[in-house]
């Protein structure tokens, strides 16, 4: 942990030059000696108001032309202003936006914290920005609101968070507006969060599973994605991999959700079929979980977390996991029990698996793992079966029984035609002379395999093909251009047809004439 | 509180019938109906408005439990099920304000090695998950259903045929004799693809059969072909993998691919 935090840190400042808003406010400062503390710092308190004006303006435009995209974007920066956030910046953000004598207003100040004497100052200050509430819509005071929530999460201020999101939660619902989806989704998110450090988690299952019924019946698909995740963490928090399962099974996790919360699902999906013993689904949620979440620093948590649930369930299945999985600078660390593990069930020797299941088994009771190594212990056993029956065409139950180190004969012979039936191995067994025959190997290009594994790339690539076409965008209301100039260009083709005619009459009568 | 002192006393008497060495199970079993009915009229299936008195949900608790190993006694699978599925919410749910039960792990346990018995292993695995990994290691009535699993996974099918000896409780018992049977099927699953034949003398070894008869008769039941010339069981060599083409599967692929490869031109 302690090395991607700062591995984070230094990240974060390569990063900077990539986000303009960042360099542009402190790049200068340092520059300006003369410049005093003071005067920094109202520097970026500009800065943030500037950035949070800007996202007012786009809410203010999304409810306009009812696009979540501009939504969108607001709480993307708001990420950056979250890190900027300090009391004075609140307190004057919520003086310039808040019309005077909002209800919620009061209470929002002080939750910030801000001595009401000092409020007065600002607010004589702003006046002139002041809104008179016409042009103040809920869904600025929902965002203005969740940034102090973001304040008061990163001052761990948790009781005056959880008060606050609950009050916001209920706002939220009693509004009922569109336009609020996806800042009430980020608010649930919170809701689960504050409930969770203050170790009541199980007291918010009602309310969040009401949450998703209202938005799935509203196809609300940001709440509805972020709820189900925040459930299906609830439960699997308690091990209650039964309720979470019979959850999946009857919500449907909405097509088009963020990628963010599609990797979270496909996590808690490769983890409830793993503990079912469905690895192969498991692996492919897990993968996808892999290739979806970010790449990026920020989600090294997430990125250990799946990779180890992956490797786990790689050599669950038989199979071992690729060797470039371990060297990933962001996992290296966190993964090295794991690689051991690895290491122990690649060449079959269960002496070395119990060792370092000894040595890290608190490390993975932590990762919640440690019920799935528990299995792997016979997947050990398998492994060097298949191993004997590679090597030796013909090998004595006795022989298998000392290389494997296990306590009879009897229980080799057992263990051997188990993974016969499993079909670990292609062997026949000898019971009077005590033998195992291994099988000679088909050639996998007579069977149908190729024939499938073509389709399932071919249609891989059609349904990228397909997606990628529903994924354009097209701008609203572009189409009506399109059908102005349309309809003009058919009016002018009118006119014309209508001349020609007329000329024709025209011709006639001037023929008739001639006549 | 009238019922409370009622379903009280009908419990007393089924306590004291139940741990009575020869119990009247059909007694026993009538009294738990009875004791559910009260129950109902407390606050044992809807929660209600009110918090649940700790008295209350005790009773309940006990009775369930009774119930659950009545259940075993009488060989009511169904049953134990559902009282378990009952259990759960005390052992879970109400465990801040409950004082632990003695009976908790030993019938955690023999649920696990229910849903050994009848094969249901993922149902397992989600089970296990409910309880805390340190108790794992150390209970002996978790340990064993655990040690059991892992032997199945293994195929180490003779330590589980050696595990009935040492059973934690003699509740235990009955989960194991019906695990053999399902034991049995595996082992017989597993030769017919490791072996081409086998004499009828091992086979009543390897498959527990203390005589050849039995073995005979478990050979016809699975369709096994049986010489009784050379004392010999034959599996049916299965070996119709012939390759046919899939005539039906590759054109309908093709089609897709090009009404897909149209959709993209």
């Amino acid at each position: 942990m302690v090395e991607t935090r700062s591995s984070k840190a230094k990240k974060e400042s390569a990063e900077s030059g990539k986000k303009p808003q960042d360099t542009d406010k402190e790049a200068p400062v340092p520059m300006d000696v003369e410049k005093t503390e003071e005067e920094k710092k109202a520097d970026n308190v500009a800065a943030v108001l500037a950035d949070i004006k800007q996202n007012i303006n786009l809410l203010e435009r999304a409810v306009a032309t009812l696009e979540a995209r501009f939504t969108t974007r607001a709480l993307r920066t708001t990420a950056s202003i979250r890190k900027r956030l300090t009391p004075e910046i609140l307190t004057q953000a919520i003086n310039i936006y808040f019309p005077k004598d909002h209800a919620a207003k009061d209470a929002l100040l002080k939750r910030v914290g801000k001595a009401s004497d000092e409020m007065d100052v600002d607010q004589g200050e702003q006046k002139s920005d002041a809104k008179d509430g016409r042009g103040f819509l809920p869904e600025h005071e929902v965002y203005l609101s969740y940034l102090v929530l973001l304040y008061l999460h990163d001052q761990k201020d948790y009781q005056q968070g959880m008060q606050l999101v609950i009050e916001l939660v209920d706002k939220v619902q009693a509004l009922n507006r569109r336009t609020l989806d996806q800042l009430a989704g980020r608010l649930y998110f919170y809701f689960a969060r504050f409930y969770e450090l203050a170790d009541k988690l199980a007291e918010a299952r009602p309310v969040l599973l009401a949450a998703q019924r209202t938005a799935t019946l509203r196809h609300d698909d940001d709440t509805q994605a972020t709820i189900l995740n925040l459930l299906l963490r609830n439960y699997l928090m308690f091990n209650l991999y039964d309720q979470a399962d019979k959850l999946v099974s009857k919500a449907t996790f909405p097509e088009n959700a963020s990628n963010n919360q599609m990797a979270r699902h496909m996590y808690y999906l490769g983890r409830i079929k793993a503990i079912q013993l469905d690895y192969t689904a498991s692996h492919r949620h897990l993968l996808q979980a892999v290739r979806k979440a970010p790449q990026s620093v920020a989600s090294a948590g997430f990125q250990q977390a799946v990779n180890k649930l992956a490797i786990i369930v790689q050599l669950l299945m038989g199979e071992i996991p690729d060797r470039a999985i371990f060297r990933q600078p962001m996992l290296r660390k966190s993964l090295v029990p794991y690689l051991q593990i690895t290491q122990a069930v690649r060449i079959g020797d269960l002496a070395k698996f119990q060792e370092t299941l000894a040595q890290h088994g608190a490390t993975f009771r932590a990762d919640k793992t440690f019920t799935l190594i528990l299995r792997l212990r016979h997947n050990v056993i398998k492994t060097g079966v298949r191993m004997i029956s590679l090597s030796y065409s013909r090998i004595s139950l006795r022989d298998i029984c000392l290389k494997l180190q296990l306590d009879s004969e009897e229980d080799a012979e057992y263990i051997v035609a188990k993974a016969i039936r499993d079909g670990v191995i292609d062997a026949t067994i000898d019971h009077e002379k005590g033998f195992m025959k291994s099988k000679e190997n088909v050639d996998i290009y007579s069977t149908n395999e190729p024939q499938n594994a073509f389709h399932q790339r071919i249609s891989f690539c059609l349904n990228l093909h397909n997606e990628s076409v529903k994924a354009l965008r097209f701008p609203l209301d572009i189409h009506r251009k399109e059908l102005a100039n349309a309809t003009a260009l058919r009016e002018e083709e009118r006119k014309l047809a209508k001349e020609i005619v007329d000329g024709e009459i025209g011709d006639d009568e001037d023929m008739g004439e001639d006549w | 509180m009238f019922e409370m002192h009622t379903a009280f006393a009908v419990y007393e008497q089924l306590k004291k019938e139940f741990s009575s060495p020869k119990a009247d199970l059909q007694k026993c079993g009538q009294y738990l109906a009875n004791l559910k009915i009260y129950l109902t009229e407390l606050s044992f299936l809807l929660p209600g408005d009110r918090a649940p008195d700790a008295q209350e949900l005790l009773l309940a608790r006990e009775v369930l439990e009774i119930g659950a190993q009545w259940s075993i006694r009488v060989g009511d699978i169904p049953s134990f099920e559902r009282y378990i599925s009952q259990l759960k919410t005390y052992y879970h749910d109400y465990s801040s304000n409950l004082p632990a039960s003695a009976r908790m792990y030993p019938l955690l346990g023999l649920n696990l090695l229910r849903l050994l018995a009848q094969n249901r292993i993922s149902e397992f695995h989600t089970e296990l998950e409910l309880i805390e990994t340190d108790q794992m290691g150390e209970n002996v009535y978790i340990r064993h259903p655990i040690q059991i699993e892992q032997c199945l996974m293994e195929g180490s099918y003779n330590k589980v045929w050696h595990s009935r000896a040492n059973v934690p409780a003699e509740e235990y018992a009955f989960f194991i004799d019906i695990l053999m049977g399902t034991i049995r099927d595996e082992i017989a699953s597993c030769s017919e693809k490791a072996y081409d034949s086998l004499p009828i003398a091992d086979a009543a070894t390897l498959l527990y059969f203390k005589s050849g008869d039995e073995v005979t008769a478990f050979a016809s039941e699975r369709g096994w072909k049986v010489n009784p010339q050379d004392k010999k069981i034959y599996f049916g060599v299965t070996d119709a993998d012939h390759l046919d083409i899939p005539a039906d599967k590759v054109i309908s692929q093709t089609l897709e691919y090009a009404r897909e490869l149209e959709r993209i031109v």
